[in-house]
């Protein structure tokens, strides 16, 4: 009952925040201006990604552009955002000393701002899918495609296309918390939030870039980034890949080691703030 | 064996409610913050714990309460050792440093999170008390960012008195407060205080301290240098302060005359104890021995024993 009694409170504090909801806002706003870019312009199939090219043909297929776009950047810094100042923005404001004053133990307040974090992650990827769902589908409507475009498609009908967005979704929300969780380990360490949300968008990067470095061989295969993408061919093409179960498993160890070592960090750190 | 701060004839079996048992804190390598630290409060005693910046007065409080782990030793409320987010710390209502508030939530609403946080059912909580105090009018449905530090300070005591606490800690409550507001919290705490609780209070304001205090606590330097009643640091039982411009030369004269006990150094001047006589016969005979009086005062001031207790050791 105390670990629903500090998540309802937390909650509060989070969804009562501006800088919640001008997050939520700007990341809303991109699948618009997303769907009337794409609209005034329209791709060429044969010059652009092919799943841009899709996406203005059927507004059910805009929530994986905008997804794909979203989670290259804006979405990273945004889950960052809240992992990295659930801990470190109660100490930078001072108050964390007087909730463990309350007392409210450290492992059920490391546990509720986690989940917390997460929550508000979540809801961010579900707000950029939702909003382009519900633009694409005004702008470029929601007929089924046929041929010879669904040869692109691999033939998927427009409940596939549903069900694999939904999966696509859950995949690619699943895939940043292993961002939300960086960012909160290091604001489990530190009374900066700016630098707990740079560790989570660096270690981002990095991980993009070396990625990038195919002479590191099979050590590639362990970056938190290795399998982000891995989703766009189950949404574009319906194909299911192995390499998405790996993504996850990869993710639950990240998750599960950055929360583990924020918290033990955290059981053993002195309250200065 | 434990330092207490109780007057030798009051209840000398009670169980003391906060117990600083052989408590160390270092920081970093070199870093003594905390030097073993023993003293013990009973209950319903007002103790103030005088130290001067750097003293280790706000690390043996953020020990004391769960804060920060100590090196070595213990702390123990009501007789139960202290670990972070221990339960008996649900009896106790702490203000360190300056309050603190999430910023963009009123002043209710942060009154109202902080208690339920905590498994507290809002209606139990004594919100009629607790708003009084912070005498916010309807600002407290503002939100806090737009408080003034006085304003904050209040609320800070609002939320230290919403579970009528048993124990009060008080780290420089009065920081940033005005004048009259804080005579409004020295009011406050001897309220508190009259009405049976215990209250631990840090200040650097000494005369705070004499008005407020029934027991101090003095540190330097992480270590305790005295504990006593208030009456007893301060040492009114014939004591006199002198000040001269040739101290050794004066402490000759003094422990001759018959009716000087002891005469000990208190920088920058001499405390005198004596055994009878009159003040103006020690200014007498100072002045015969050729010594230039400068201050001779009949009782010395908390100020005047601390300083002599810090600047001594």
């Amino acid at each position: 009952m105390l670990t629903v009694a500090v998540l309802r409170t937390e909650l509060v504090k989070s969804l009562r925040r501006t800088r919640t909801y001008v997050a939520f806002g700007i990341l809303a706003l991109i699948p618009i201006i997303m769907a009337v870019a794409i609209n005034l312009n329209p791709p060429d199939a044969r010059g652009e990604g092919r799943l841009l090219y899709l996406a203005s043909q059927t507004g059910l297929l805009l929530p994986g552009f905008a997804l794909r776009v979203t989670s290259a950047f804006m979405l990273v810094i945004v889950v960052a955002l809240f992992g990295g100042d659930a801990i470190a923005g109660e100490a930078s404001w001072g108050n964390l000393r007087y909730l463990l004053m309350r007392p409210v133990g450290r492992g059920r307040l490391v546990f509720s701002k986690f989940v917390v974090a997460v929550f508000c992650a979540w809801v961010a990827v579900l707000i950029v899918v939702i909003t382009a769902l519900v633009v694409g589908s005004i702008v470029f409507g929601t007929a089924a495609i046929g041929p010879p475009l669904s040869l692109l498609t691999g033939g998927q009908s427009n409940g596939d296309i549903l069900y694999h967005l939904l999966v696509s979704t859950v995949y690619v929300s699943w895939s940043l918390t292993g961002v939300v969780a960086f960012s909160f380990m290091v604001s489990c360490m530190t009374d900066a939030p700016f630098g707990a949300i740079f560790a989570g968008v660096g270690l981002y990067f990095t991980s993009l870039i070396l990625d990038a470095i195919s002479s590191l061989g099979n050590i590639r295969y362990v970056l938190p980034t290795h399998y982000f993408d891995r989703w766009v061919d189950l949404l574009t093409r319906g194909e299911w890949s192995a390499d998405m179960w790996r993504g996850v498993l990869l993710q639950l160890a990240y998750v599960l080691l950055f929360f583990l070592v924020g918290l033990w960090w955290f059981r053993r750190k002195d309250i200065k703030s | 064996m434990t330092e207490s701060v109780v007057d030798p004839g009051v209840d000398p079996g009670a169980q003391p409610v906060v117990e600083i048992i052989g408590l160390s804190k270092h920081f970093g390598a070199g870093v003594l913050a905390v030097d073993d630290l023993t003293f013990s409060v009973e209950q319903g005693q007002v103790v103030g714990l005088l130290g001067p910046n750097g003293a280790g007065k706000t690390t043996c409080l953020r020990m004391l309460l769960g804060l920060i782990h100590p090196s070595a030793g213990e702390t123990r409320l009501f007789g139960e050792h202290v670990t972070p987010g221990s339960d008996q710390l649900r009896r106790l209502g702490a203000l360190i440093e300056s309050s603190a508030f999430v910023p963009h939530l009123s002043g209710t609403r942060n009154l109202r999170l902080w208690w339920e946080a905590g498994g507290g059912r809002w209606a139990d909580a004594d919100v009629d008390t607790a708003l009084a105090i912070a005498d916010l009018g309807n600002a407290v449905d503002r939100k806090v960012k737009t408080y003034s530090q006085g304003m904050r300070q209040r609320l800070g005591l609002a939320r230290v008195l919403l579970g009528k606490p048993e124990i009060l800690v008080l780290d420089e409550p009065t920081n940033g407060l005005d004048p009259g507001e804080m005579r409004e919290v020295r009011q406050l705490v001897r309220r508190v205080a009259e009405a049976g609780s215990t209250v631990l209070f840090s200040s650097h304001v000494l005369a705070e301290v004499e008005q407020i205090c029934t027991h101090a606590v003095v540190m330097d330097k992480g270590k305790l240098v005295a504990a006593g009643s208030v009456s007893d640091l301060i040492g009114t039982a014939g004591t006199v302060y002198v000040e001269v411009d040739d101290s050794e030369a004066a402490r000759r004269v003094l422990e001759g005359l018959p009716s000087v006990q002891r005469v000990d150094d208190e920088m920058p001047g001499l405390a005198v104890t004596m055994d009878g006589g009159r003040r103006s016969d020690l200014v007498a005979a100072l002045v015969a021995a050729g010594i230039a009086v400068e201050t001779v005062t009949a009782r010395r001031r908390l100020e005047d024993a601390f300083l002599g207790l810090v600047e001594g050791m």
